[in-house]
């Protein structure tokens, strides 16, 4: 099956390629048209209610000595992908940075990571092919998962079964970088619980929180890598479990729910596959500032302005959303996921969580 | 300190003793002692300074007799001691004058000419036997024939210091090769330690005089430079002065010469430009300078009751009632006709009306009774008639029971208010005519007779105590604007003119005269006083001399300087053989001569210098000073009288019109040097993109042919649509026994395109296409066609030839960067 999918990918890899050589023969300048990856160009899509790419789109063409040595660059990085799927291999976005310092061309070299990570965007979209298809993989690890979950995995050694507390440590389950060779074979859970910091989850592991309330609780390590969205999309899509979001009381973290529920600029073209329009967001809501009377920071001017363009923004153009950022806006305030520890190491597992999510609706 | 004066007793005979030894130097000794202000202070300079002297004079000797210069200059060396020979084609000189020209410095026949000239002074060439003499102690040896004459004169002369006179040691007849010419010979001491600005001087004449045929031969080296064209520079005319940059000196030199009586006469007779209309507005503005304008009052309005009929009527007795009455009414009509008047124009309307009376009715109006009329309604008009215990509730009438302003003060009110800004309180503008009012009324000549000067002195003094008394600011620009106002309306006098001889002794009105020769619109002096080079023979020149890339010039309009006409032009060369280090050449020219010293004091490097050469494309260090680069920068200055910075002529002095218009020339050219760089640039950047193109896009077309395993394919049309290129391919395909040929044109570019294509082949061509010609030469046929082809457009050539022919396409009319020409099979 995977072979199969790896065949794929590299036959659409090579159409690219193709659609150069037809362009030259025409007498054509051999060009290719993405869209334009800025926010201008990110519209909110009702049907489905993810973020996806507008019309605006942008031309690489060989017009110019620049958009010449980008479709070099392309072609060179579809040989090395191409490849890369036929020996069935697969590398990360930074060392394909700099693997290009070994090809033979001096014009085809990348002059920095941000244009390699942006060509293979641009490949993405222009083949369909999503990067894990290339089997490209980001630096950094996966997030978690700890709960009552058990899965098959496909790795390289075979097919391994784990089941996500019984078989994994204090750490959790790590998600793989392309969590569709994931297989769900059986779940006990009732909803997902993706918890912004690191500190928060061990806190919510070591007060045993996934057990007492069967939760997946998924670690988003800050803004969430694709492959933890991905598999929240297939865990609420697949198994039917509501999601949830718990980060800090501020503008940012309002984003990282934002990329959860509704995808992100950069990978827009991804959304419906990647983002979970159902997720609910738990808090630090501002109103829990002032209901739990938490420790908090003053806004500071970045804060504030964050707020008032997500105010702007559609994703958060909701009664709900609204009324927590005005809110915060008027007591200029916020606060982190462990600030609730002022009231108690196990407040956050017995108190606020379960008044929170009984709220939701979500137990 | 000792003091000489006479009058000190003991010492009585001092001042005789020194009376003695004071004596008249000869100008040839002032200059024997003064050899560095003609440019003979060392032996390196002193060479060059006898070439130029020597050159210039040949070249305006043969110019002059309408011949082509060729001008031959050798230069020998004995130890210590050089022998310059000069020789030209042209006409020779008399026997009379050869000494004087060359034996007596300030000869010459063009320091009082207003004509362009290489010298004027006559110094040159004579200072330069001079040195000679003084140096080497030999005379100067002298060859001269004049055209059709057998034999040539020689002489050998020196320089008599004592009476500056020529001393001739050797007069005899000789022969020599030229049918014409002269010929010089001058021993000095000397050295070649200048040798650069002697080449740099004889190159540069070459660069401005195409006309000449130049040839330097050097101990050791020989140049000659050869003439660029066989138009002589247009021949000058002499002007007269121009009355603008006159000096008052030289204006009161000219009244004692001249022969003129009449200031007109003498305006016109001895100024350039001037004719009775110019004049009559040169002696007005003299006499408003001179005897100042008359104020004109505005005549009585009705409701002011100034009856002047009865006032004309008092004033007069014994004429009879109907005389009086026909005198009175034709005084009164005619004021009241004008809009305004003054003193004088009274005083005619009076002479008018007495006139007319007296030959109506024959009864005299005499001198007295005529007085009398003007000066009773002149003081009427003035408000100064002693006034009858009836009139004040009259005048009330008029002003609401408030004090009543007298005629003048609401007069100057009315044209004070119409001149200050609006923004001025009503108050206040009444408050200042009231002083100005004032000052007329205090005023002992009644006639209101004023200069200028002395206008915006009652003006400063009343807005002055305005601004005192009523505290409001009564500036300089709303006190200028009210002398102005006053100023139109005040009339000329029409009193008479001083006499030429008058003025030459009355150096008060003499400057008058000056003044309002300035404030009067002249044209600009006439220009065929001068010979400028023209825009297209300095390209040829500079082309000539220096191998560039590209030349621009410009020749300014004729302006003027001091009464002088002068034009100005500039050339630019750039690129090519130039030196690239280094800062630019500036090459500086006075009346087609070189300058070739004192570079740091000359304007023209000053203008050069302050140009924002950034602008134009060239590189300039911290942006100021002379420009870097491969370029040469030429100035020529042309006038009747190039202001030099002393008397060896090596600088242009700091004259503002003149460095203006430098300025602008240089401007002028370097504007099209910056169109030429940045053509060139664009051009430089396509070559680049090109170069890169044309190896990335190859590169690509392989990577793109590997990884879908195909052919590699053929990227000559991309290429040439990247490039906005035309694509100029040949195709061929077999037919039968011959091949079909099509020459197709594609223009990629943005504008249309016309080519000339050239398709030379060794066979005859047949079934050519339309709009193409073939001929036959040699065997060889030229088929030629002309395409115009429209942005994106495509245009084809057909024919067809034996399979054997060999061929060679040429295409022209687009530059190379843009042009892609591919051969191959169809």
């Amino acid at each position: 099956m995977s072979t199969q999918k790896d065949q794929q990918a590299r036959e659409q890899l090579i159409d690219l390629a193709a659609q150069f050589y037809d362009q030259f023969e025409l007498g054509e300048i051999p060009h290719m048209s993405v869209p334009t990856r800025t926010k201008n160009n990110i519209e909110y899509d009702e049907g489905s209610g993810v973020w996806v790419y507008g019309d605006r789109e942008s031309t690489r063409s060989a017009n110019s000595v620049r958009g010449a040595r980008k479709l070099l660059k392309a072609v060179y990085t579809i040989e090395f992908l191409a490849d890369q799927l036929e020996e069935d291999r697969s590398s990360t976005l930074r060392e394909l940075y700099y693997l290009s310092e070994s090809w033979d061309n001096k014009e085809a070299q990348f002059s920095d990571q941000d244009e390699s990570n942006g060509l293979i965007e641009d490949l993405e979209i222009v083949s369909g092919v999503t990067r894990e298809d290339f089997h490209m993989r980001p630096e950094e690890s996966g997030a978690t998962i700890m709960g009552p979950l058990h899965l098959r995995e496909q790795t390289r050694r075979g097919e391994r079964e784990i089941h996500c507390q019984e078989d994994v440590g204090e750490g959790g389950y790590q998600i793989p970088n392309n969590p569709d060779t994931i297989e769900f074979l059986d779940s006990d859970a009732d909803f997902m619980l993706a918890v912004e910091t690191g500190g928060m989850r061990d806190r919510l592991v070591e007060n045993g929180f996934d057990d007492e309330y069967n939760a997946l609780i998924v670690h988003l390590k800050g803004q969430p890598a694709r492959a933890t969205r991905r598999i929240i999309k297939r865990l609420h899509d697949e198994l039917d479990l509501p999601a949830t979001v718990f980060a800090d009381g501020d503008p940012w973290s309002y984003r990282i729910y934002g990329s959860v529920a509704y995808g992100s600029i950069k990978s827009a073209h991804l959304s419906e596959y990647l983002a979970t329009p159902e997720a609910d967001y738990i808090g630090i809501q501002p109103a829990d500032i002032v209901e739990y009377d938490l420790p908090t920071d003053p806004l500071s001017d970045s804060d504030k302005n964050a707020l008032e363009s997500e105010l702007e923004d559609p994703r958060f153009q909701t009664d709900y959303w609204e009324e927590q950022i005005e809110l915060q806006l008027e007591i200029e305030k916020k606060s982190e996921q462990q600030s609730l520890a002022s009231h108690g190491l196990d407040f956050v597992t017995d108190t606020y969580l379960p008044e929170r999510l009984d709220a939701m609706g979500v137990i | 300190m000792t003091s000489f004066q006479s009058t000190l007793g003991e010492d009585a005979g001092i001042a005789e003793e020194l009376a003695e030894n004071q004596q008249a130097i000869s100008i040839a000794e002032f200059f024997e002692k003064n050899k560095h202000m003609l440019g003979f202070d060392s032996g390196a300079r002193g060479l060059v300074t006898a070439v130029k002297e020597a050159v210039d004079n040949a070249l305006d000797a043969a110019e002059e007799a309408g011949i082509l210069p060729d001008i031959y200059v050798e230069i020998q060396e004995e130890g210590d001691y050089y022998t310059l020979i000069v020789e030209d084609n042209g006409p020779g000189l008399t026997k009379e004058s050869l000494p004087k020209v060359f034996g007596k410095l300030l000869y010459g026949s063009r320091f009082h000419v207003r004509e362009q000239n290489r010298g004027q002074q006559g110094i040159g060439i004579s200072a330069a036997v001079l040195y000679s003499q003084l140096t080497s102690g030999k005379p100067a040896k002298i060859t001269s024939r004049t055209q059709g004459e057998s034999d040539a004169q020689y002489f050998e002369l020196i320089v008599d210091t004592d009476d500056n006179e020529p001393e001739i040691s050797v007069e005899e007849t000789t022969s020599w090769d030229r049918p014409h010419g002269t010929r010089i010979e001058l021993e000095m001491e000397a050295n070649m330690r200048a040798r650069q600005q002697l080449h740099d001087y004889i190159k540069h004449t070459a660069v401005v005089n195409p006309h000449a045929r130049l040839e330097l031969r050097e101990p050791k080296a020989e140049f000659k430079f050869e003439r660029a064209t066989d138009q002589l520079p247009e021949e000058t005319e002499e002007i007269r002065p121009h009355p603008h940059g006159v000096e008052l000196g030289t204006v009161m030199k000219m009244l004692t010469a001249t022969d003129s009586h009449s200031v007109s006469g003498f305006l016109q007779e001895e100024f350039t430009r001037v004719g009775k209309k110019t004049a009559d507005s040169v002696i007005d503005s003299f006499r408003d300078r001179h005897y100042g304008r008359e104020m004109r009052w505005r005549p009585p309005a009705p409701q002011e009751r100034i009856d002047l009929e009865s006032i004309v009527s008092d004033a007069t007795a014994n004429k009879g009632a109907d005389a009086t009455a026909a005198f009175a009414g034709a005084i009164a009509e005619a004021v009241d006709d004008r809009d305004r008047i003054a003193h004088h124009e009274l005083r005619a309307d009076v002479e008018a009306a007495a006139e007319a009376t007296e030959s109506e009715h024959g009864t005299t109006f005499g001198e007295t009774v005529r007085e009398n009329a003007v000066e009773a309604v002149w003081l009427a008009l003035i408000d100064a008639a002693e006034e009858d215990e009836s009139t004040p509730g009259d005048a009330d009438a008029a002003g609401d029971g408030e004090t009543v302003d007298s005629r003048l003060v609401s007069d100057l009110y009315d044209l004070a208010d119409d001149a200050t800004s609006t923004r001025k309180d009503d108050e206040v503008v009444h408050a200042f005519a009231d002083r100005l009012g004032a000052r007329f009324e205090d005023k002992e000549d009644v006639r209101h007779r004023l200069t200028r000067r002395a206008l915006r002195e009652y003006v400063d003094r009343a807005a002055e105590l305005t601004e005192e008394y009523d505290d409001v600011a009564f500036g300089d620009t709303a006190r200028e604007n009210v002398v102005e106002a006053i100023w139109d309306v005040m009339a000329t006098v029409p009193d008479d003119l001083p006499l030429v001889r008058e003025l030459a002794d009355d150096r008060d009105a003499a400057s008058d005269l000056v003044d309002g020769m300035r404030e009067t619109d002249i044209m600009a002096p006439p220009t065929r006083c001068l010979s400028p080079i023209s825009a297209d023979l300095i390209e040829a020149g500079l082309e000539k001399e220096f191998d560039a890339d590209f030349y621009a010039s410009a020749t300014r309009d004729a302006e003027v300087h001091g009464g002088d006409p002068f034009i100005v032009e500039a050339g630019i060369a750039y690129g090519g053989d130039l030196e690239a280090e280094g800062s630019a050449d500036v090459l500086r020219f006075a009346n087609r001569v070189p300058l070739v010293y004192q570079r740091g004091a000359c304007a023209t490097t000053d203008v050069v210098k302050s140009i924002g050469w950034r602008n134009y494309g060239l590189d300039q260090p911290g942006g100021s000073g002379l420009p870097n680069g491969p370029a040469v920068i030429m100035v020529h200055v042309a006038s009747t009288n190039v202001p030099f910075t002393s008397e060896s002529k090596d600088a242009v002095a700091n004259v503002p019109e003149i460095e203006d218009e430098i300025e602008l020339a240089i401007r002028e050219a370097a504007r099209e040097l910056k169109s030429y760089l940045n053509k060139r640039r664009s051009m430089q950047q396509r070559r680049k993109k090109q170069n890169v193109l044309g190896k990335i896009l190859p590169e690509m077309a392989t990577k793109v042919a590997e990884v879908t395993g195909r052919e590699e394919p053929d990227i000559d049309d991309a290429i040439a649509r990247i490039m906005n290129n035309v694509l100029v391919e040949r195709r061929i395909e077999a037919n039968g026994d011959g091949q079909a040929v099509s020459v197709v044109v594609e223009n990629n570019s943005s504008t249309t395109e016309t080519l000339e294509i050239t398709d030379i082949v060794s066979a005859e061509p047949r079934k050519l296409s339309d709009g193409a010609t073939v001929v036959e030469m040699d065997g060889e046929w030229f088929v030629k066609w002309e395409a115009d082809v429209g942005s994106g457009d495509e245009a084809e050539l057909e024919y067809e030839i034996a399979d054997d022919a060999a061929f060679d396409l040429d295409v022209k009319g687009v530059e190379s960067e843009k042009l892609t020409v591919t051969e191959g099979d169809r």
